[in-house]
């Protein structure tokens, strides 16, 4: 709900640049109203100082257009004073409702420099917007959009109350809320300190071209940019998310790093983007946010072999953990790194970060009393490394036989034909439940053809418990615009 | 209206469902040709408790397709009754006949 809708702020992309952008911020320390106090270090200096160090280096293609370290330093700068002249206080609760864009960048750097807990919702959550402000309590909207980068600031007459949120205030952090995109009940909103998140960004690493794939409200996409623009790198977006256009735009602005999804290599694959693009600069893909299946992995390895292919593990309540793939074509991997502590209770990963969420705004918090996070997770462990099947939610139970959607998704996505696969449980009393699958074909076949050759095809490659006992073929994607596949219900719900 | 179920159509149905998914693949008839008396689970069954869901779910759609039944084979209904409609053919389709929406 939007209380007091009018606009006190609109800025575009074509704006006079201001001349000083990295002057010490004067709103951020202190509260308002309060007289002037000396500036403490700001949570975001270490960013700035690296922009003002390389300042004609390139920070961000939008649009196909290049922009440099100069240029976002003084954007940051801009959008600071927009906020000034819209009266938006520090440690505001503030949804930036917007795509990887120019002023999105900047609006999120001068937001976390004033201490303000940014609520990101990208295009992905249009239908879920009004839920979203109202769960995160938010205080300001700031809308994105149109091709010249317009920015919006609404005030909502809201006054955020939540404990969480009041947590962040009296440690005079910032704080960021990232929405869970689970594929089984409500989404969930994290709620994190902003200032230990922050706090891995300050190692130097490598510079990397990278495609900012995974989403503006997505901790893959918060990670994405806030690695590459504390490593001097450069932000390549993109607006159009097919194989085709990121294929392209890895041509076009050479690429060196795409994070992405299993989905989306599936996609790659099935289509064969890969032949129509010059994918040389691509150095590195890494993958994460689903369970990738083995079969998925062998074939990227065969058609991209000179890319290394690298397992992320995140999710919105941790970070990004860092990882280690045993092999290019390998899913075990070891993960965790410094600040995070690993265990596996009951055949499911757990982990303890220091970065951890404060909690969630609309759950109970999902971390034991002794500080572990359970991930939901299954997985196998060989000695220091692990195998992550999938979720928990998610694994089919035939008979007390465990099935992992990803594993015959995998096999099924090998067959002639087959464009995309998702596979779920259903509820039958014989067996608890069994493999259905659903699948999208390139072209139109009888589904009583289709089923025969699959279970041909699975037979030799799958135990017969996880060979799909339920098809059926669909017109439309069964992936999210996240690139995740979207299995629907599953026998539990 | 008049919608009486044939029996015996939907006996041949499972006959030839059984038949099929023998051929495909799904499951090991073992040589056996499929009948109305053919022991589908149990002591003497043909079907192991996988064979016996992936046929269930095939003449749930072939009744559906062929003959617009829509009925559930493998809910607990099916499981509480007195004797298996699992036992033979027959069974089954005795037990799906009187699910169908009757005359």
């Amino acid at each position: 709900m939007t209380i007091g809708h009018h606009v006190v702020g609109r800025m575009t992309a074509g704006s006079d640049p201001a001349p000083d952008a990295t002057a010490p911020d004067t709103t951020a320390p202190q509260d308002p109203g309060a007289g002037s106090v000396p500036a403490a270090p700001g949570p975001i200096d270490f960013l700035l100082d690296g922009f003002a160090a390389v300042p004609d280096a390139e920070a961000l293609v939008w649009r196909g257009v290049s922009h440099t370290y100069g240029f976002l330093a003084d954007r940051v700068g801009d959008m600071g004073r927009r906020l000034d002249e819209a009266l938006l206080p520090p440690a505001a609760v503030v949804s930036l409702e917007a795509d990887f864009s120019p002023n999105a960048v900047a609006l999120l750097l001068a937001l976390i420099r004033r201490r303000c807990v940014v609520v990101p919702l990208s295009s992905a959550v249009a239908g879920d917007r009004d839920a979203f402000r109202a769960v995160a309590e938010v205080e300001w909207i700031i809308e994105l959009g149109g091709d010249d980068d317009t920015v919006v600031v609404t005030p909502t007459g809201r006054a955020a109350s939540h404990d969480l949120l009041a947590t962040l205030r009296g440690r005079r952090h910032p704080g960021l809320v990232l929405f869970s995109s689970g594929s089984t009940g409500a989404s969930k909103a994290a709620v994190h300190d902003l200032v230990p998140l922050l706090d891995k960004f300050r190692v130097p690493k490598r510079t990397l071209r990278t495609v900012a794939f995974l989403l503006f409200d997505h901790i893959g996409g918060v990670n994405t940019l806030l690695y590459t623009l504390s490593n001097g790198g450069c932000v390549i977006t993109v607006s159009d998310r097919t194989p085709d256009a990121v294929c392209a735009a890895i041509a076009r602005h050479r690429a060196e790093l795409l994070p992405t999804s299993p989905t989306f290599l599936n996609l790659l694959l099935a289509g064969e983007a890969h032949t129509r693009h010059d994918l040389t600069t691509l150095r590195t893909i890494t993958y994460g946010t689903e369970p990738m299946s083995e079969n998925t992995l062998r074939r990227v390895h065969a058609v991209l072999p000179d890319v290394k292919l690298q397992q992320t593990y995140g999710l919105s309540e941790l970070g990004i953990l860092r990882s280690q793939s045993r092999g290019p074509d390998s899913l075990w991997v070891r993960i965790g790194g410094e600040g995070y502590e690993l265990r596996v209770v009951d055949g499911l990963l757990e982990i303890k970060a220091r970065a951890a969420i404060l909690g969630y705004l609309n759950a109970p918090s999902p971390v034991t009393a002794d500080g572990w996070f359970r991930t939901g997770d299954a997985v196998e462990v060989d000695g220091e490394w692990i195998k992550i099947l999938g979720r928990r939610s998610e694994i089919v139970n035939v008979g007390g036989e465990k099935v992992y959607p990803a594993e015959v998704e995998g096999v099924v996505l090998e067959m002639p034909g087959v464009a995309e696969a998702a596979v779920h449980a259903e509820r039958n009393a014989i067996t608890g439940q069994l493999v259905a699958l659903r699948v999208r074909l390139h072209d139109p076949e009888p589904v009583a053809d289709f089923r025969r050759r699959l279970t041909a095809y699975c037979r030799e490659r799958l135990a017969r418990f996880k060979i799909p006992q339920k098809v059926t073929i669909v017109d439309g994607p069964l992936h999210s615009e996240r690139f995740k596949v979207m299995r629907g219900r599953s026998a539990s719900e | 209206m008049e919608t009486t179920v044939d029996e015996t159509r939907i006996v041949e149905l499972i006959v030839r469902t059984l038949r099929a998914l023998g051929e495909e693949g799904v499951v090991d008839l073992d040589g056996v040709e499929p009948t109305a008396t053919t022991d589908l689970f149990g002591a003497e069954g043909l079907l192991d408790s996988i064979g016996l869901v992936s046929l269930v779910v095939a003449v749930e759609e072939a009744l559906d397709d062929e003959l617009g039944i829509r009925v559930g084979l493998a809910d607990d209904r099916a499981l509480s009754q007195r004797h298996s409609p699992y036992r033979t053919v027959s069974s089954l389709a005795g037990y799906a006949a009187g699910l169908a929406p009757a005359g």
